[in-house]
């Protein structure tokens, strides 16, 4: 990792570690929001991290904000940050659009949703918006004219219907009926800005987040079955058991790699081939390292309190955000099968691409 | 426990793309790939290869070898795996015998052997086994006793891989009796002559009907003092430490690659269905790839991955055969070995050859207890 990347992920680490305890969690929870941690990353500058300095965010790259957002996932943070810079902000500075305050959120089209604009009237309903209720502005695609656009939606304009996902992390429903938006809210999309960009960087974020939260499903798990005894020794010793461990980390292993490459190999949108794949990697790894760890804790990870749950109700609904398993892998299968067979190893083997700033050649990142 | 994410260099894309040209020139476009590295005994490929400079890239220059990096090997390794190039003549001398001569062996040794393995003609087995010893090697019977000038060897090993078509062996056997409470010690290693007149190499069919297989019964053969290869009893660290680095490469999840890419090759069109197939299977490929070449990099830079190399072997063995049944069920076929179609006879090859990629090398089970010592410390 490069030496400001490293540095990045350690003053992120005492951030959260101070202010996103499993207590914090637990509060937030039951809020929906955590308000003194996003008040932190603000002043920090990390939610803008990847959007450029001229356009009003922190600079950076997707890397750097990836290597956040794994921070973040590890920590189980209730905060939308992927959502803010990586997301809506990429949108709005690449449309030359405004970047208002406050936490921006998303919407990448999901079955049902609707976005209309005539003019710059919107009549819209966008579903399960990460923290949409509670964001400055929505930010969504539409054709108008013939024309791709930025829409820029204020949230005060919508009637919200609250929904959550199984972390009671908010996924809202917003729907715009017929409203005026202002003059700032809507531009159009340069090449490469679509749905279809802004998906892959939301696989990639939650792809990043995945990576985070199971190294430290990982690290619990280690510490649990190390500490707990059962018939006269800790459970650790048993291979029933051991065999969890080591499956928990062969996934987070896999998944934190394969989302890692993709990030560095953002230069600067991300690749399809690397995030679809990294995607799909960490979905099942979400679902397999989960599983393993619960049955290596037992029950008391069944419990509310207990960190483990925090993790892995966020890896059951990130593992599904902008796209699941199913979804990457066809999607990825798809543009294999059009390449042909011959294509098939040069593609499984591009790796990371490059050279890396800074680092000496055939150097790790 | 660390794997960094780690970039080809231009020089190792440009290895890259010279093994590439070169297996498209000398692999027959209607042959039928090799799945693994066991896949296929070519001395003539492997010859072929040797003169390239690509069989014993490991070994020193002074060995006749060539002195590049893990990641140079790694990145031959995976293009001829991925190719299905038939290397099973050279592959296990250069993968594992050759580091433990470099490591263990005598100078003497060392200028005796290694310039043939280099040269892709001569060509080792493994010498672990034995019909009461398979994953818990300490236990092994075969003795050694002192003799004038050397040691007598008796006993018998098994499964022992291409021994009718290798020439040597390095024998794991008991050159002291076992003490209590301390069975890992007494044991070393001897080189022994697959040719000798004491050994009598007997097949043992192979579950799908080849040789492959074979019993290696050794009766009083004579192995002098300079075959012993390594410290007299440190055999055990020996192999252990064998097996421990050599465990994360290529080999050990591009088996059965070939399998995917003569199934694509005959899908005239792909289902939605297949084409997630295709992706599942890809994206774990490349991300278990990103995991291998990282242990690779960071053997060249002087870390010990031992922890590491046995993770990326029990997860990529297990992918090797999920890629096998993943496809069976996507093809809706019956399987036979006679199929007029490559990928249904390599299908039909793979269903019974794959339970051994799990074993070979440490089983499955051995390998997580291994990590999670590993992971627990």
């Amino acid at each position: 990792m490069s030496d400001d990347r490293q540095m990045l992920t350690e003053v992120a680490t005492g951030l959260f570690g101070d202010l996103c305890t499993p207590e914090d969690v637990v509060a937030a929870e039951a809020t929906a929001w955590s308000g003194r941690l996003w008040d932190a990353l603000s002043e920090s500058g990390f939610p803008l991290v990847s959007v450029p300095e001229e356009a009003g965010g922190s600079g950076g790259d997707v890397a750097d904000a990836c290597a956040l957002l794994t921070v973040a996932g590890r920590f189980a943070a209730p905060v939308p940050l992927a959502e803010t810079g990586l997301l809506a902000g990429w949108a709005l500075a690449a449309a030359g659009l405004e970047l208002p305050e406050g936490t921006l959120s998303v919407a990448v089209g999901r079955p049902g949703d609707t976005v209309r604009l005539t003019g710059r009237r919107l009549t819209a309903r966008l579903s399960r918006v990460p923290w949409g209720g509670r964001s400055t502005r929505v930010v969504a695609f539409a054709e108008t004219g013939g024309q791709r656009v930025v829409v820029s939606a204020p949230t005060a304009a919508a009637s919200v219907t609250p929904g959550r996902n199984l972390a009671a992390e908010p996924r809202d429903t917003l729907v715009w009926d017929d409203v005026e938006l202002p003059e700032d809210a809507v531009a159009p999309a340069p090449d490469g800005v679509d749905p279809a960009a802004l998906r892959l960087r939301g696989a990639l974020a939650r792809s990043a987040q995945i990576a985070g939260a199971l190294a430290r499903v990982s690290e619990l798990s280690l510490r649990y079955t190390g500490e707990r005894q059962q018939f006269g020794r800790p459970i650790a010793r048993f291979q029933a058991v051991q065999a969890h461990l080591v499956t928990i980390a062969e996934e987070t292993q896999l998944a934190g790699l394969a989302a890692q490459v993709a990030a560095l190999n953002a230069r600067p949108d991300p690749s399809f081939d690397d995030v679809a794949a990294a995607k799909a990697a960490a979905g099942e790894a979400a679902t397999v390292a989960a599983r393993a760890a619960h049955q290596a804790h037992g029950a008391i990870g069944m419990t509310k309190e207990y960190e483990l749950g925090q993790l892995t109700r966020r890896l059951w609904s990130w593992r599904d955000e902008f796209g699941g398993e199913r979804y990457w892998s066809r999607e990825l299968g798809r543009r294999l099968a059009a390449e042909g067979a011959d294509a098939l190893w040069p593609s499984i083997s591009t790796g990371l691409v490059g050279e890396l700033a800074g680092s000496p050649e055939g150097a790790v990142a | 426990m660390q794997f960094a994410p780690t970039v080809l260099s231009p020089a190792e894309e440009a290895l890259r793309a010279e093994v590439r040209d070169f297996l498209a020139a000398e692999l027959p476009a209607d042959s039928r790939p090799a799945l693994g590295f066991a896949g296929r005994h070519d001395p003539e490929f492997s010859r072929t290869l040797a003169e390239r400079g690509w069989v014993g890239m490991a070994i020193p220059p002074e060995y006749g070898g060539h002195g590049r990096s893990a990641v140079d090997r790694f990145v031959v390794a995976e293009e001829l795996l991925a190719a299905g190039a038939p290397i099973g003549a050279h592959f296990v001398a250069d993968r594992q015998t050759a580091p433990a001569l470099l490591h263990f062996g005598t100078e003497e040794q060392r200028r005796r052997f290694l310039p043939g393995i280099a040269a892709g003609e001569v060509y080792f087995s493994l010498g672990m086994s034995e019909p009461d010893s398979g994953s818990d090697l300490a236990s092994v019977r075969t003795r050694a006793t002192r003799v004038e000038g050397g040691w007598t060897v008796t006993g018998t090993k098994v499964w022992t891989s291409e021994a009718h078509n290798n020439h040597f062996f390095a024998v794991l056997c008991r050159t002291s009796p076992m003490e209590e409470g301390r069975k890992h010690a007494g044991l070393s290693q001897l080189v022994v002559d697959l040719h000798d007149p004491g050994v009598t190499v007997s097949p043992i069919p192979y579950l799908d009907g080849s040789h492959h297989f074979n019993e290696v019964a050794l009766e009083e053969v004579f192995v002098p003092d300079d075959m012993v290869l390594g410290e007299l009893g440190s055999g055990w660290q020996q192999v252990t430490s064998e097996l421990a680095y050599e465990r994360s490469g290529p080999d050990r999840w591009l088996s059965t690659f070939p399998v995917l890419r003569e199934w694509l090759r005959e899908r005239p069109a792909v289902t939605d269905d297949e084409a997630a197939v295709l992706g599942r299977l890809a994206a774990r490929a490349r991300a278990i790839r990103h995991l291998s070449l990282s242990v690779a990099r960071s053997l060249d830079a002087g870390a010990a991955p031992s922890v590491e190399a046995a993770l990326v072997k029990e997860v990529g063995t297990r992918f090797e055969q999920d890629l096998v049944e993943a496809l069976r069920d996507a093809a809706e076929t019956e399987l036979d070995q006679g199929s007029g179609s490559l990928f249904q006879a390599l299908l039909a090859e793979a269903v019974l050859t794959s339970p051994s990629y799990t074993l070979r090398g440490g089983t499955t089970e051995v390998l997580r207890s291994v990590a999670a010592k590993g992971l627990a410390a």
